[in-house]
């Protein structure tokens, strides 16, 4: 079985090619403690709109589509580099006219880059693609952990799951969600980029509740990740997120999706 | 960037009062087993013997004996799953299988203890996995012997790729079936999206990209 177990910038981590998630990192500690059980970027989905306004939707004709970033669709190998100051892992997706570049970034004073380019001219121009990150953190073990997210001008605890877009409102750092340990007070912060429309959905973990192999949860039904949101508490529990970014395509692509992640108090 | 159409989504939640933090004074020891007991080599890909293994074990389960008696259904993935403590499966090889039946148009999602060889977890859904290999070479044979699309097709263009596809609303026959779109076109410029059904296997839309 091939080792690909990385040790460098204060960090180490593993990861594997899955099937349709893209690079999968698991069991990943900074400066020995533990930080995430498992991240991958299940899917990243593409609707066709020519009219981008939400409420005159109706008009649209053609459902999202979207083809899984993994084995069947890697170009090349899985690269894995350093840089000053980190270790980076890279792989290219190809799947027809969509071309995508996936990005797992670690630095050594603690940030994690999950990032998508997204290349490639698609079908027509006017197209939006959807890319999705699943985060399962585990600051300091799975447990006796807090989800918050920074509104009204402070930081205000979530108590059930649900859906948290950004608003527009940010920390001094810009960061708008975090993961917080009670036990040790270490920290998750989460910090969108500007462009990405971005939303996080954060869901206790549950078995059973695995990372889905399709956006597809029935017809009529919502979409996973929504499709697990329920009403149960996240206060003390093992909570899993989702980042998703709304891109809509335009001519100055190629575009970098996905979040900047910062642990704070190791 | 302009603001991008979202799917819809659950009601916004509410921010809430903040709570006060259940802190420990010390965190106990026992609750950390994740972190302890956490095997790198339980996220390693499969074997194509573990493969075997969960396939053969899921198929015999009593609970999947008439779909396994029809034949009618397409294995979608293999890959290992690991889960936490306190589950009872923490620490096992475990192996996720996701299948679709076409016979009764469901969705399987099972997990297979290879370390104690049962299925350990079983589900039936109406959720549309990935498409699997296999169908994507179906749905791009069935595309490519359509005279309809044969039809439309320039000098040169190929099949480019093979999206799962569904409808936006029920008045598409893709909303609710399962179906595949193909993607034509050649030098990475695409010009016709062939919508097949994978239930009945026929072409359901032919459609030029730059109307899609």
């Amino acid at each position: 079985m091939a080792n690909n177990l990385i040790q460098e910038a204060n960090w180490k981590f593993h990861w594997r090619l899955t099937e349709s998630a893209g690079i999968m990192v698991y069991l990943a500690d900074y400066r020995g403690r533990r930080v995430l059980w498992e991240g991958s970027m299940p899917y990243v989905t593409i609707d066709h709109q020519r009219d981008l306004d939400v409420e005159t939707d109706a008009g649209e004709s053609h459902g999202q589509w979207w083809t899984p970033l993994g084995a069947r669709t890697i170009n090349g190998p899985v690269r894995v580099q350093s840089f000053r100051g980190g270790v980076e892992l890279s792989a290219s997706f190809v799947s027809g006219p969509y071309h995508y570049t996936q990005l797992w970034r670690f630095h050594d004073d603690g940030r994690i880059n999950p990032w998508l380019t997204i290349f490639g001219p698609g079908i027509h121009d006017q197209h939006t693609y959807h890319p999705h990150w699943r985060f399962d953190f585990d600051l300091d073990g799975a447990r006796d952990d807090a989800f918050e997210r920074f509104e009204d001008g402070r930081w205000q605890r979530v108590e059930q799951e649900g859906w948290f877009p950004y608003g527009g409102e940010a920390d001094e750092h810009g960061q708008v969600w975090r993961q917080v340990d009670f036990g040790s007070g270490a920290a998750i912060n989460i910090r969108p980029h500007q462009w990405d429309d971005a939303e996080v959905f954060a869901i206790r973990y549950h078995e059973g509740e695995w990372p889905p192999f399709s956006p597809r949860s029935g017809a009529g039904m919502q979409p996973f990740p929504a499709a697990y949101v329920g009403n149960e508490p996240l206060d003390g529990d093992d909570v899993t997120l989702w980042y998703v970014a709304h891109v809509h395509f335009d001519q100055s692509f190629p575009y970098t999706a996905g979040p900047w992640i910062k642990v704070h108090g190791f | 960037m302009a603001p991008a159409k979202k799917p819809s989504k659950p009601t916004k939640a509410k921010a809430k009062p903040v709570a006060k933090a259940k802190k420990p004074a010390t965190k106990p020891l026992a609750g950390n087993e994740d972190i302890f007991l956490a095997d790198p080599t339980l996220f390693d890909p499969l074997t194509p013997g573990e493969v075997a293994d969960a396939l053969r074990t899921l198929t015999e389960d009593r609970r999947l004996s008439s779909m396994a008696k029809v034949g009618r259904y397409r294995v979608i993935a293999t890959e290992p799953l690991v889960v936490k403590p306190p589950s009872l499966m923490a620490g096992h090889r475990l192996a996720r299988v996701v299948a679709y039946d076409n016979s009764s148009d469901r969705c399987i999602d099972a997990c297979i203890d290879l370390d104690a060889g049962v299925v350990s977890h079983l589900e039936f859904n109406r959720s549309q996995p990935m498409l699997s290999r296999d169908e994507e070479a179906l749905a791009i044979a069935i595309a490519t012997s359509d005279d309809r699309v044969r039809g439309q097709l320039a000098l040169g263009d190929g099949p480019q790729a093979t999206m799962h596809y569904w409808g936006r609303n029920d008045q598409d026959l893709a909303f609710a079936r399962r179906s595949a779109a193909v993607v034509f076109g050649r030098d990475g410029q695409s010009s016709l999206v062939v919508v097949v059904d994978l239930i009945d296997n026929t072409v359901t839309q032919v459609v030029p990209s730059e109307q899609w």
